[in-house]
């Protein structure tokens, strides 16, 4: 389920079932076409591991930070949105991230982070796109199957 | 005649005039209730509506396989392509068998043999719903209702699906 109202009202009624959260992590430089690529690409991996897992995961609203800012301060603040997200409860947080700087810090930050290899450009209508977004979308569900 | 005709009193002329006033203000009034009575009827359908699923007849075998395919949606503000999916496979009457993938428990995808220790069954992997290869559930999982049915034509030999019918729990 997504973070909508219809769904939320679901996740109510059906509290005990949903434990896992993804939060997609995005970086942000208005004039970086590439990035605006990657965000597309990762918005399409939420939307289909949402998709495939709608009965046990709920995807959070995009996070998105400036791509030139100190990564502490960061750390800090995903961590305040873990923090809030654990006390509903849910205990499984997924990042899904295409910014390797986040491996980095893999170790401060309170959540499982799924770092992908990026994909600079290409045609997102494209056979081979769909193919390799399928293909990857079932390998990232096998590994979240694992935390379960 | 024409004298005769003249003949309508004043009385007469305002009755008639009155009712016929009344009669138009009644028939205005009376427009939109039945508007919205019939409106069901006058209402175009998404149903019947059947998509081509990609998959020829031929390619279907007595094992479940996974077909997806996009349609056009309009919904409120959004002009949408979502991607539909269906578990597809013939069965022991050689009838075509479309089954929608979507768990009746809290709505993962399910798959055809998606658990090891279930073979020849449906499993869901968010909470272990499982399902037969009608799409059955399974008491004692989690769902509590058997998979949707797709409707289904055939035309020059190509698979055409319509909506997910839901089924009444087992």
């Amino acid at each position: 389920m997504k973070w909508r109202s219809s769904d939320l009202k679901q996740y109510q009624n059906a509290k005990e079932y949903i434990d896992t959260v993804i939060i997609p992590i995005i970086p942000f430089q208005i004039d970086l076409e590439m990035l605006a690529f990657q965000s597309e690409v990762l918005t399409i991996f939420a939307n289909e591991i949402e998709k495939e897992l709608a009965g046990r995961v709920m995807l959070m609203p995009t996070y998105s930070y400036l791509k030139t800012v100190d990564p502490q301060s960061e750390i800090n603040r995903i961590n305040a949105w873990i923090a809030n997200i654990k006390e509903q409860p849910f205990t499984n947080v997924f990042l899904l991230t295409f910014d390797a700087n986040w491996k980095k810090n893999e170790k401060e930050v309170h959540g499982h982070l799924l770092w992908l290899p990026s994909v600079k450009s290409g045609n997102l209508q494209s056979n081979e796109m769909k193919a390799m977004i399928r293909d990857q979308t079932n390998q990232i569900i096998e590994l979240i199957q694992v935390y379960w | 005649m024409s004298k005769e005709k003249q003949q309508v009193s004043r009385r007469q002329f305002l009755n008639y005039s009155l009712m016929g006033v009344g009669g138009f203000m009644a028939a205005g009034l009376l427009v939109s209730p039945i508007r919205m009575a019939i409106d069901p009827v006058l209402k175009k359908t998404a149903a019947g509506d059947y998509a081509n699923a990609g998959i020829s007849v031929d390619d279907i075998t007595t094992e479940p396989q996974r077909v997806d395919w996009t349609i056009e949606q309009v919904d409120g503000w959004y002009q949408s392509k979502p991607s539909k999916t269906a578990w597809v496979y013939k069965d022991d009457n050689d009838e075509i068998v479309a089954l929608s993938p979507i768990c009746t428990h809290l709505g993962c995808v399910v798959s055809w043999e998606g658990n090891d220790q279930y073979p020849d069954q449906f499993f869901c992997p968010c909470h272990g719903g499982r399902y037969e290869k009608d799409g059955t559930n399974i008491p004692g999982t989690p769902p509590l209702a058997p998979l949707a049915v797709y409707e289904q034509k055939v035309e020059n030999g190509i698979l055409f699906l319509g909506n997910a019918i839901s089924r009444k729990g087992a």
